[in-house]
């Protein structure tokens, strides 16, 4: 494997920050495997993106502006993705660890016959073998995976993972020519946005997350979000809050929620089951609010107030924005 | 039509795991095994869509595991499945997503289907890679993450999870889906149910039974875990009585200044 290629995952030309995250690893991995790092940008609004690509040091960053990404199912992008690793023969591809960056990649795993690294925070490359470093078991052992018998290794990179820097003399912007003799089936018919705008829970650098110690829906709003926006970051929860309804299970962390590793976990009125710790124990710092002394989440946190949360998150948020401002 | 709901057997969620040293496997003994629990909404999204179509409409459990998991299935038949198959063979230990999706989609389309119900996200493994991987060697379309399957003819009409809402997809069947919890809480398993368990069949496959192409197994893989190592462990909490929320809140802020995250 010599060559790498990335995914830009996009909607409308519109990206989050962990493709550009790609576009950098790319390189570096590229350079130390003596290959080329390629980006792979499709449908609607991908030529707006190219050019920003442009900014960060890849050699190609390849186009198809193809109507048909837009308006079916995850075939296309399989399609485009495995006519392009093909073409640059045996290589590295990236794929965020999103939603869809999964199943992108799952896809491309089946139709490359290729090995999958999942999560991955690192890379190592030593005499052209790249090593893959991921948390796993929800960060209680931290495995090194390699790539056999195979051309290709698809990796999921966990967002914020690693650093952008723009850098480089500029890609090329090249065409993607369309894979002949497709069909697609699974149409998209309606697409509906809920949260627009709204950060994604996996690349905020800050979570303020509640539990059940929050009571009911409305703190989420009038206590967490204030304090999430005034540190730059989003609102997280337990499966608890969620299974309530107090919440989208979209911000549900742990086991069957999210898994997430901001700089700054703020925990309020959550106890620490480990369901909910193996969603966010790799978190930089994490710092809890609970009433209880005892509680489990005390275990794996830098700081536990002892105390209650709708008393110390306002006062909180109110130090925040004084100091932002100040 | 026949729906097979696809069950991974994990080690108990709520214990501590770890992977084995030498064997750089997960360490499975001495741990109770259960049901994926995503798994049990993949199971809970079948039984609705059984309810919903009525008639000759069956859920068969497909699992690959180890045959000492067997009975482990039984609760998933309680929950209201008809019969479950197990595919198992010493052989395929060791597999990784490429190899595990691809024996599952052989046994499947022995078992025969309409429709292939798979969980988000395993527990243990946690790539996420398999219903994806599993369409694409079943050879029809994967329909990710939905919150919502209406299946009325032969087609699909999916309400599917995005990162920023919900998109409706629609397409032919046979077909396989994955779900989100939105699905809906998976049942109990009533008396009843667990009483009438005990009377359904779980078949096992070999891989003898199948056409399997080349390697399985850790032999097939195409992924190797080079090395396991312990996390950096974290200190224990410092503890700080707030009597007042300014006391708690001031003890927080000294601390994001100092690590420099204010
Ligand atoms: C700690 C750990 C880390 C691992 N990391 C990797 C890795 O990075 N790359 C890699 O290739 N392999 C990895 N593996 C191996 C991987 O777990 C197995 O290949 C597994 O069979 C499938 O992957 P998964 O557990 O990630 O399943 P997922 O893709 O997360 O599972 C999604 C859904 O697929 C279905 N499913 C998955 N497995 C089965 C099964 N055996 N029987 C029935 N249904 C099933 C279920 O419906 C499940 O909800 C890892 C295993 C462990 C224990
Ligand atoms: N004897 C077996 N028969 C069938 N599947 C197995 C067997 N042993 C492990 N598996 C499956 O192979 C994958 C890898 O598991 P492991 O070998 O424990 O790493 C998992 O999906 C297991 O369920």
């Amino acid at each position: 494997m010599r060559n790498v290629m990335i995914f830009a995952e996009h909607k409308a030309g519109q990206t989050r920050k962990v493709t550009f995250e790609l576009a950098t690893e790319a390189r570096a991995l590229a350079d130390a495997l003596g290959g080329t790092a390629q980006a792979v940008v499709l449908g609607k609004g991908a030529g707006e993106l190219a050019q920003r690509l442009k900014a960060y040091p890849l050699d190609t960053v390849l186009v198809a502006e193809d109507p048909d990404v837009d308006a079916y199912l995850l075939d296309p992008v399989v399609d485009y993705l495995e006519a392009a690793a093909k073409a640059a023969g045996p290589s590295l591809i990236l794929v965020p660890n999103t939603l869809y960056g999964r199943d992108v990649a799952g896809r491309l795993t089946a139709r490359l016959n290729a090995g999958l690294a999942a999560d991955v925070t690192q890379f190592n490359v030593e005499g052209g073998t790249v090593g893959c470093v991921a948390p796993k078991l929800g960060g209680a052992a931290i495995t090194t995976c390699v790539f056999k018998n195979t051309d290709y290794g698809v990796v999921t990179v966990r967002p914020s993972a690693f650093s952008a820097q723009p850098g480089g003399a500029g890609a090329a912007i090249a065409p993607l020519e369309k894979p002949a003799g497709k069909t697609y089936a699974m149409k998209i018919e309606q697409e509906v946005e809920e949260a627009s705008g709204e950060m994604g829970l996996e690349e905020a650098p800050v979570i303020v997350s509640g539990g059940r110690g929050l009571g009911g829906p409305e703190p989420f709003e009038t206590l967490l979000k204030p304090l999430a926006d005034a540190l730059g970051g989003a609102v997280g929860a337990t499966r608890a809050a969620s299974d309530a309804g107090w919440v989208p299970y979209s911000l549900q962390i742990g086991q069957t929620g999210k898994t997430v590793s901001p700089q700054l976990y703020i925990a309020c009125g959550i106890s620490g089951a480990i369901q909910h710790k193996v969603g966010m124990r790799t978190a930089g710092t994490i710092v809890a609010i609970n009433k209880d002394a005892a509680a489990p989440i005390g275990e794996f946190s830098d700081l536990l107030i002892v105390g209650d949360l709708f008393q110390v998150v306002p006062e909180l948020t109110k130090l925040v924005k004084e100091n932002a401002s100040a | 039509m026949k729906i097979v709901v696809t069950v991974k057997l994990v080690p108990d969620p709520n214990a501590e795991k770890k992977i084995d040293a030498g064997s750089k496997r997960l360490v499975r003994t001495g741990i109770e095994t259960v049901l994926n629990p995503y798994d049990e909404y993949a199971i809970e999204g079948a039984l609705k869509i059984k309810e919903s179509l009525g008639g000759d409409t069956t859920v068969t459990i497909f699992s690959m595991a180890p045959a000492a998991s067997k009975e482990v299935l039984r609760k998933a038949l309680a929950m209201g499945a008809d019969d479950a198959v197990l595919l198992t063979d010493p052989a395929l230990e060791g597999s990784d997503v490429r190899g595990t999706a691809y024996a599952m989609a052989q046994g499947i389309k022995q078992t025969g289907f309409d429709l292939v119900i798979c969980g988000g996200l395993a527990d243990d493994g946690s790539t996420g890679g398999v219903p994806g991987a599993l369409a694409e060697y079943l050879g029809v379309p994967g329909f990710t993450n939905c919150r919502q399957v209406e299946v009325a003819g032969g087609t699909l009409k999916v309400q599917r999870e995005t990162d920023s809402g919900y998109q409706v997809v629609s397409g032919p069947l046979p077909a396989l889906v994955s779900v989100t919890m939105a699905i809906g809480e998976p049942r109990y398993a009533s008396l009843k149910g667990i009483m009438g368990a005990k009377k359904k069949s779980i078949a096992t496959l070999a891989l003898a039974a199948l056409s399997v192409d080349g390697a399985v197994g850790g032999d097939g893989a195409k992924t190797e875990v080079r090395a396991v190592a312990a996390p950096p462990v974290r200190e224990k909490a410092r503890v700080v009585e707030a009597p007042d929320g300014a006391a708690g809140a001031r003890a927080i802020f000294d601390l994001l200044k100092e690590k420099k995250l204010v």
